[in-house]
């Protein structure tokens, strides 16, 4: 099964989002949250982002969600300070935070692929609410 | 291809929970399924489809399954819908 890191700027609405999807899925898929920095404060850390990933990582992959912009680079310096052959089955979706993150769970809970997997998270993008 | 309909009677209709329950299901199944209310269609297997559709209890909605397992999948949505999701 795919690993789901989730990556926000604030400890919050990282857990806030777990709560809400581990509801939604009674935790069948590993699902791991890195949110603010270590010392407590906003913003993203890169070690813990990697500490999360390896937690959550399987030879089936690791998709990591991002919130803003900024946590795209810290997400992608844990990626790159992983082992090379683990590298390569780690990549973070271009989706929305929340709703991608649903997406890409349930994904993951029938199954699927990495590459499927970051598909549907990033589908959520073209989503019209009303 | 199999099509039914089934009317939504759980107190709260199609939200986050039941709607992940429907995605879990259909999931399960390898046949397309698309649930259907008015024009709108969503894929079964598509949990932000699903909740976009804004399902209220007492609509009815269409199901239609097209594949290998086809009966099965609607068979098992319709008595998940029908029994309101094990809640209310």
């Amino acid at each position: 099964m795919v690993g789901i890191v989730l990556v926000s700027h604030s400890e919050k609405i990282a857990m806030g989002a777990q709560e809400l999807i581990e509801q939604m899925t009674k935790g069948s898929v590993p699902l791991e949250v890195a949110g603010g920095t270590s010392d407590a404060r906003l913003g993203t850390d890169v070690n813990l982002i990697m500490e999360k990933i390896e937690k959550v990582y399987s030879p089936s992959g690791v998709l990591v969600i991002v919130d803003l912009g900024s946590a795209v680079m810290s997400a992608q310096m844990a990626i790159e300070s992983m082992e090379e052959e683990k590298r390569k089955n780690v990549i973070i979706a271009d989706a929305p935070f929340l709703e991608g993150a649903i997406s890409a769970v349930m994904e993951s809970s029938f199954g699927k692929g990495l590459e499927e997997v970051k598909s549907a998270a990033e589908a959520a993008k073209n989503l019209n609410k009303l | 291809m199999i099509v039914r309909e089934v009317e939504v009677t759980n107190k709260a209709g199609l939200h986050m929970r039941p709607a992940a329950q429907i995605v879990q299901t259909a999931g399960k199944y390898d046949s397309q399924i698309t649930l259907e209310k008015d024009c709108r269609k969503a894929n079964a297997k598509s949990i932000m489809d699903v909740v976009a559709m804004g399902i209220k209890k007492g609509t009815v909605i269409t199901i239609r399954a097209e594949g290998d397992d086809e009966k099965e999948a609607v068979d098992a949505l319709v008595n998940l819908i029908m029994g309101n999701f094990d809640e209310e």
